[in-house]
């Protein structure tokens, strides 16, 4: 059954979602199954993509919205979340 | 890994952004710069590109941009004699193509999906 879910998890102050952590983020999004959307300051960008995700042009200290719908939703959120908590440059 | 190769009439510009795809998707993909013709000019070399894909290919196969025109007809020569569609010419924006290929190939996905991300960085905003 699939499930659908959200967290909200703040980027690490002085870490912006671009170039290495960016690439991190999808990287962790991409291990995962589930349909994963990021959004920031009302924009909303597919989780997968480094294109969109560099576009959201996130800043550090901002929140980010996680939505995974799919089987694996739990813990691709649990595993993105984590992912953007340990973000460092 | 699939391995990405970038082909510039400059290896100024190849180099760059082979540092660039690899400070975002990570030094474990095989991003490699092919530019510059024979002697150093601007252009392009078969020779460079050739030596440019073993280098690339880890056997999972290799994804190949081109930055401009003759870059293209450079790349197409190289790949007259390999049929079997292990090297990928990809028609994608050079900069947000490589990126987005290189992430997908160290997220560990197929020839088939980093050679889809690479072509479909085209319809992708910048903001």
């Amino acid at each position: 059954m699939p499930v659908s879910s959200d967290v909200t998890v703040t980027l690490p102050d002085g870490i912006a979602l671009h170039a290495r952590p960016a690439g991190l983020f999808v990287k962790t999004a991409l291990k995962f199954q589930s349909r994963l959307t990021v959004t920031s300051d009302g924009k909303s960008a597919d989780a997968k993509s480094i294109l969109a995700v560099l576009a959201l042009g996130a800043l550090g200290g901002t929140d980010l919205r996680l939505t995974a719908e799919g089987d694996d939703a739990s813990a691709a959120l649990d595993a993105l979340a984590a992912c953007v908590r340990n973000l460092s440059e | 890994m699939v391995g990405i190769v970038l082909v510039s009439h400059s290896l100024e510009l190849a180099r760059g952004l082979a540092e660039l795809t690899s400070q975002v998707a990570g030094s474990e993909v095989r991003v490699e710069p092919a530019g510059g013709a024979p002697g150093g000019t601007l252009g392009t070399s078969s020779d460079s590109v050739r030596e440019a894909i073993a280098r690339a290919d880890c056997g999972q196969g290799v994804v190949v941009l081109a930055d401009l025109g003759s870059a293209v007809l450079t790349v197409r020569h190289v790949l007259e004699g390999r049929p079997n569609g292990h090297v990928r010419l990809v028609d994608a924006p050079f900069v947000e193509g490589a990126v987005a290929a290189a992430v997908m190939s160290a997220a560990g996905q197929s020839l088939a999906d980093v050679a889809s991300a690479a072509e479909g960085a085209r319809g992708a905003s910048k903001f």
